[in-house]
């Protein structure tokens, strides 16, 4: 017990030699995940890890030249129950406070650390380290087809703006009820999942359309046309389907499955893009 | 100051994306489908010299029993092959409303009804060209 | 000192055309499917007639169009397999233009040559499957050589 804790104590110690400048150090969870190691955890592995990160920032810019993204290898000693995100943090904390990512809840809710874990979109709060091959390098990237403004972070705005185009708000006629919009389950059923989407864009930027026409809408915003289009309380599906019914629409999508395999709350997207299509075709939800 | 130069060319896309089945089976499907057009386009040409003449038809159709292009035959029936059944794929995620869960299957499917025809194909066309 | 000034990193700015509110891409979509289901049959009949029934691809020559085209069954199944393909096939090369030329004016140049390229070969072909003569005579009154036999007897 007692050299459980000191050990702790000494690995605390060290982090705080190493890191110098405290830059991108979150208060009140430093060593958290580290100091869960060590005997009294001891069924659980721990083992050293290298990712392979793809960095690039447009500070690098020298003498007229633009920056250019490159490779950087880092290896860190991870447990058992880390998650890529864990590994990416100690990176942050221990290592090399400049290395850039999003995070917000880190539990695989908020959607804001997709990013491309060997060669897959991922969130990388939801990827434990140890099913990823860790005997190999990790290759993290950031996701493909939208602007990279810094190592892992991409600018999201062509994304967002694909989703607002979709109108993804209830739209009514009418005086507003007194009392709550009734529907029935089955009705409920019809888009319960596109419900789940949580915008991390891992779908839209897993799709190859969408890397080389970036004006596709992508499937997130189709999934969350769906969402209202097949709403019964909805009256906008007809302009939503006009709005998916454009060049850059649901008949850009070449079924290849990409989204939904990459989308980390399992939505069935090609699915999703596939009633939407249909409803184009028949003119009826 | 660098501020002509697009950021998207010196910010390369890094590593292949690891798609699965259905990318693949699309990267797939795009390729032999533009290699059917281009020799659609050549094989209307070379049909069009009936109309001029038989020898000048029959001149063309000779150089072209070949083994060389024999074997590019064969390829091209490959392609018209795969092309036609993961389109027939397609179809089914498209407009059958189980397409999309079994599209994975149906590509299996899709491989071997293709090693089904390619074999006797080859059997008999590879006899007639290399067989004299 | 001043501070270095960055570029915005957006290098394809969001500039989606507005809406044209045509079905346009829906029919492309559709006619893709519907030719493609037909072609399959066409196509695979086509093949399996040259290359596997009779002497295969070694039997071809102009003999055995002329025996093919003799019938109207052919004429109308090529001909059919001439457009549907065609169309299918340029229809295919425009979406992958449009999914890798970035620029406006690459766009209009690749899709102009494949519109000459269908226009051509489309009206080419059909010249040809119904202007064809099985037994084409030569200026002197007799068959030019390499006409089948069934002209001769």
């Amino acid at each position: 017990m007692s050299s459980t804790d000191s050990e702790a104590v000494e690995a605390a110690a060290d982090r705080n030699d190493e890191q110098v400048d405290g830059d991108g150090r979150p208060h009140g969870r430093a060593g958290e995940s580290a100091s869960a190691d060590g005997g009294q955890l001891g069924a659980i592995p721990r083992f050293d890890v290298t990712l392979r990160i793809r960095r690039y920032s447009a500070e690098d810019a020298e003498d007229g030249k633009p920056a250019e993204a490159r490779w950087q290898e880092f290896t860190v000693t991870v447990n058992g129950t880390d998650r890529v995100l864990d590994a990416l943090h100690k990176i942050k904390w221990e290592q090399d406070g400049s290395l850039t990512f999003r995070r917000s809840c880190a539990h695989g809710v908020c959607g804001s650390d997709a990013m491309r874990i060997n060669g897959v979109n991922r969130l990388a709060c939801k990827v434990l380290v140890k099913d990823v091959n860790p005997d190999k390098p990790i290759t993290v990237e950031p996701i493909k087809g939208l602007p990279v403004e810094k190592d892992l972070v991409v600018d999201m705005e062509p994304f967002f703006q694909s989703y607002r185009e979709v109108m993804p708000f209830l739209i009514t006629s009418g005086h507003e009820p007194t009392r709550e919009r009734k529907q029935s389950q089955e009705e409920r059923a019809r888009f319960d999942d596109t419900t789940k989407c949580i915008l991390c864009a891992a779908c839209t930027s897993s799709c190859p359309v969408f890397w080389t026409d970036g004006q596709y809408f992508g499937p997130a915003a189709i999934v969350n046309a769906h969402r209202f289009i097949f709403d019964s309380r909805d009256e906008g599906a007809d302009v939503r389907l006009e709005v998916l019914n454009d060049r850059e629409g649901v008949w850009r999508c070449r079924t290849t499955f990409n989204c939904s395999e990459a989308c980390p709350r399992g939505i069935q997207v090609t699915k999703a893009i596939h009633e939407v299509k249909r409803a184009l075709l028949t003119r009826s939800v | 100051m660098a501020t002509e130069t697009s950021t998207r060319s010196v910010v390369p896309q890094g590593t292949l994306y690891r798609g699965r089945e259905g990318m693949w089976s699309w990267v797939a499907h795009r390729i032999t489908g533009l290699l059917i057009f281009v020799f659609l386009l050549v094989h209307v040409l070379d049909t069009s010299l009936v109309r001029v003449a038989p020898e000048a038809y029959n001149a063309v159709i000779e150089t072209y029993k070949n083994p060389v292009v024999g074997l590019g035959e064969a390829g091209l029936v490959g392609a018209v092959l795969f092309h036609a059944f993961n389109g027939i794929r397609v179809m089914l995620v498209d407009f059958w409303s189980q397409g999309p869960r079994f599209h994975r299957q149906m590509l299996w499917a899709v491989g071997a009804l293709w090693v089904l025809l390619m074999v006797p194909f080859l059997v008999r066309h590879l006899s007639n060209v290399f067989g004299g | 000192m001043a501070a270095p000034s960055l570029e915005a990193p957006r290098s394809t700015p969001y500039r989606r055309s507005a809406s044209r509110r045509s079905n346009y891409e829906m029919y492309s979509w559709l006619f893709m499917r519907l030719s493609g289901a037909v072609l399959v049959v066409l196509v695979i009949g086509h093949l399996f007639v040259n290359l596997m029934v009779g002497d295969g691809i070694s039997g071809l020559d102009f003999g055995f169009v002329a025996g093919k085209w003799a019938s109207p069954f052919w004429q109308v199944w090529d001909l059919a397999m001439l457009w549907l393909a065609m169309i299918h096939g340029s229809n295919g090369v425009r979406t992958i233009i449009n999914d890798y030329a970035q620029r406006d004016m690459t766009r209009i140049v690749l899709k102009t040559l494949v519109l000459v390229a269908l226009v051509f070969t489309v009206v080419l072909g059909t010249l040809v499957i119904f202007t064809f003569e099985p037994c084409p005579v030569g200026p002197d009154g007799a068959f030019l050589e390499g006409v089948p036999s069934f002209c001769t007897s």
